[in-house]
């Protein structure tokens, strides 16, 4: 079902993708399948099972790109688009933050990442790095498609609307990244434990 | 179990703010010289002496190799190699040294057939076949098998394996991913590859095979995956599975019939592994075999234990849970289930039973008794008849407060209602913690002196049980456990066991929990390392340090020996901390950035003063 989303085919398919929400913006507003199709119960306030439009996740006035570092361009590549900014609905909403942190106990998440995001069998969200990306776009798209190491897809299996809840959440839990410590055991100021 | 854990286990080891705070200053450790032996030594008091122990099973091989896990197939890890002794030992020094390339926690063990060393590492698996017979020891071949990447987010508790076997020319050992390979030993050849768990469920395989009867032995991880455990048999020629046993379930699934003949009555029934769980939990109920093998050929009787039951949550899975956190034996030929042992019945404190058990002969009350002797996660070691399964004795090997007992009658533990955990209830200081008295540690036994060399943990826990979901191929946990140092400001020690009366005869303090495993030799020395990073020689008598050696890494590996090309003894062991103890406390190790070494202790925050990352063999001689 995942791949009949458009919204989808824009986090997985880059290549193709800006076509896709081309797509997207001027008509695409059908469902992506059966979001919420899952045996967990949560409170969360969960909507429509239906697919919400992209457009407005778009800031007014940018056209589409991709690419979100340039880092990883080659000199000299051609961006003729503009970044292609994925807001995250509830970006700081602290009603939704606390309801992705319930989803994140509901879906099991806390038991690989650890209370609060700690960090256990799957990294911790506490440190400031993001290997696949910290912005709400890329947290969405790793929660979404899952990710090589074991991360499991959540695309499909819960709403979108959810997985920008947690994306909200585990994004709040993010502290500063320190990069040295003095090894007397108290260096790391952690959030949550 | 997480796998050792468990899985086991140690991604809910967050010690809470309190914990933290206090665990940065162990009280009665000297945090200036780590483990000094002068410091943490207690007084060496006993040199007593069990006459007539001997090991069940005699070495595999010629005494200069190792050939299996733990040397032979009594689970003993003794060598009768005695260059080294105690008026040497302080000679020791480092011959030479390997890296594996792979900075995860290396468990586990090296094998020496003839005059090539072969060494499994964690995850990617690679495997190496090392010449011994020429100076600078050039690698004979690298094995590099498949092995999907999704696994390391399977696996619970660092992405360790826990080594191979050899048998008719070739290496048989188990990949993170759920496979079992052999390799042809002389050209690094894959001879065949058998796909036998189910990483989409979240079964992996972190657990070193033996070879029994031209069998593969081999088990699953994944009790906190919410998988249901096996046991299986691989044709070592062809890599056809000849049968697979699974640990809950029907009778059939199970392989109970006929042969089957527990010692206690309230093991004796038809389908318990089905009747012991509310209606279908069981189908999700753990039991994994991701510890350690043993084979007695003259009772023809494969041992091994079980993981605990899942979730660990015990309001959603009310009942024994039969056959997790158990001991089984069953037939060597296919796989039947002979006796049945539940150590820990319905258990709650992710206390599996997957520890080694070590087949002696022992003489007890006057009596040779067939012994088999394993120290378990909750604390209690026990002495047990391996033809039958009765309990001959149990009694605690580490400070314990969740039970005041085993009553012999049963066999069952007598546990302490306020430490009895509960859903929605945060039951505190339960010791010793999920990480157990013991854990994949393998101790050690030495006809000598009749000894059990036991590294052990000594930490405590508050848990807390909350209801969980099952979702395929997610934990399935419903807890958190915040671990804590247990009584006495130690956290681990080295003791020395005897098993014919239950009592510990000497320890040697550490300030980490133990998480190596130990070698006996009959030069009258024992060997570990430690999660610090200090490999150790101890006469096995007194329990005096004879030597000691800062490797480049902490151990969680076992010491093997062996005696190279130029006749000279050598002794073999792995630095690289990680596996369920290590997950949490030298490092990011469950990033994908292993080179990253900035700290995130949380259960050992002051660990990372003292060692890092590192996947190295080290190699000493005198």
């Amino acid at each position: 079902m995942r791949t009949q989303g458009c919204h989808v085919s824009v986090v997985r398919e880059r290549s193709i993708a800006a076509l896709c929400a081309l797509f997207v913006l001027s008509a695409c507003t059908r469902s992506a399948g059966s979001p919420g199709d899952t045996s967990t119960s949560t409170s969360a306030s969960s909507t429509s099972p239906e697919q919400p439009a992209v457009s407005h996740l778009l800031v007014a006035g940018d056209s589409l790109r991709f690419i979100q570092h340039d880092e990883n361009l080659p000199v000299g590549f051609p961006t003729s688009v503009k970044p292609l900014l994925i807001k995250n609905p509830y970006e700081g909403d602290k009603a939704a933050i606390s309801t992705g942190g319930k989803l994140f106990i509901a879906y099991n998440c806390l038991d690989c990442h650890g209370a609060d995001g700690s960090g256990a069998m799957a990294p911790t969200f506490q440190d400031g790095r993001w290997h696949f990306g910290g912005s709400p776009g890329e947290v969405f798209e790793s929660i979404y498609q899952g990710r090589p190491d074991g991360m499991p897809a959540w695309g499909g299996r819960i709403s979108n609307d959810q997985i920008w809840m947690l994306t909200a959440y585990v994004r709040s839990l993010s502290s500063k990244d320190l990069s040295t410590e003095n090894f007397t055991g108290k260096t790391i100021e952690r959030t949550g434990h | 179990m997480i796998e050792g854990v468990r899985r086991t286990s140690a991604f809910l080891m967050l010690a809470g703010l309190c914990a933290c705070k206090m665990e940065s200053k162990p009280p009665a450790i000297d945090t200036t010289g780590s483990s000094d032996p002068k410091v943490t030594s207690t007084a060496a008091v006993g040199t007593s002496s069990v006459s007539g122990a001997r090991i069940a099973v005699p070495h595999a091989g010629p005494p200069g190799e190792w050939q299996m896990p733990a040397g032979d197939y009594a689970s003993s890890r003794y060598s009768e190699l005695a260059t080294i002794t105690p008026q040497n030992a302080a000679n020791l020094h480092v011959a030479w040294a390997f890296s594996t390339g792979v900075l995860r926690g290396h468990e586990g063990q090296p094998l020496v057939v003839g005059n090539t060393m072969y060494v499994v590492t964690p995850y990617p698996n690679v495997s190496y076949a090392i010449d011994l017979a020429q100076t600078g020891q050039p690698l004979k071949w690298k094995f590099r098998p498949e092995n999907a990447q999704q696994a390391i987010g399977r696996a619970c508790c660092d992405v360790v394996n826990r080594g191979a076997a050899y048998a008719d020319g070739k290496i048989f050992y188990n990949l993170l991913d759920g496979h079992t390979v052999a390799i042809d030993a002389a050209t690094g050849t894959q001879v065949w590859r058998t796909k036998m768990g189910d990483l989409s469920r979240g079964e992996t395989i972190t657990m070193a095979p033996i070879v029994v009867k031209g069998k593969v032995i081999v088990g699953s991880s994944g009790g906190e995956m919410g998988v249901r455990g096996w046991i299986a048999a691989l044709d070592a020629s062809t890599g056809k599975q000849v049968w697979r046993a699974y640990n809950i379930g029907p009778d059939k699934d199970v392989k109970v019939g006929p042969k089957f003949k527990p010692f206690y009555a309230h093991d004796r029934g038809t389908d318990l592994g089905v009747s012991s769980w509310p209606g279908d939990t069981w189908k999700t109920g753990g039991g994994t075999v991701w510890g350690w093998l043993s084979y007695d050929p003259a009772l023809n009787l494969i041992y091994h234990g079980t993981s605990n039951p899942g979730p660990w949550n015990e309001n959603q899975r009310v009942g024994d849970n039969k056959w997790t956190a158990a001991i089984l034996a069953r037939d060597g030929d296919t796989g039947e289930m002979v006796w049945a042992f539940q150590v820990t019945p319905h258990d709650m404190w992710d206390y599996d039973a997957v520890n080694e058990n070590i087949l002696v002969d022992l003489p007890i009350k006057g009596q040779m008794r067939k012994a088999l002797v394993h120290f378990d996660r909750n604390g209690f070691a026990y002495t047990i008849d391996r033809a039958t399964g009765e309990v001959i004795l149990a009694e605690p090997f580490v400070p314990m407060n969740w039970s005041t007992g085993v009553d012999l009658t049963t066999g069952r533990p007598r546990v302490v209602e306020t430490k009895k955990t509960a859903q929605d209830k945060n039951v505190k200081d339960i010791c010793p913690s999920l990480e157990g008295g013991k854990n994949q540690q393998p101790a050690a036994f030495s006809p000598q002196t009749g000894l059990f060399y036991v590294p052990t943990n000594n930490l405590c826990m508050d848990f807390q049980a909350r209801a969980v979901t099952y979702i395929a191929g997610t934990p399935f946990i419903g807890g958190n456990a915040p671990e804590k140092g247990g009584p006495g400001g130690y956290r681990g020690e080295f003791i020395a066991w005897d098993a014919t009366i239950g009592k510990k005869i000497w320890g040697i303090k550490e300030p980490y929990p133990v998480w190596g495993g130990a070698l006996a030799t009959a030069g009258g020395v024992v060997f570990y390392g430690t999660l610090d990073g200090w490999f150790k020689a101890v006469n096995a008598r007194s329990g005096k340090v004879l030597w000691q050696f800062k490797v480049g890494s902490g151990v969680v590996g076992n010491p093997v020996t062996y005696t190279g090309p130029d006749g000279k003894q050598y002794v073999a062991i792995y630095a690289g901390i990680g596996g369920d103890m290590g997950l949490l406390i030298a490092g990011d190790v469950a990033s994908n950035l292993p080179y990253d070494v900035r700290e995130r202790g949380t259960t050992l925050p002051d660990i990372s003063r003292w060692t890092s990352w590192g996947g190295e063999l080290f190699v000493f001689s005198l």
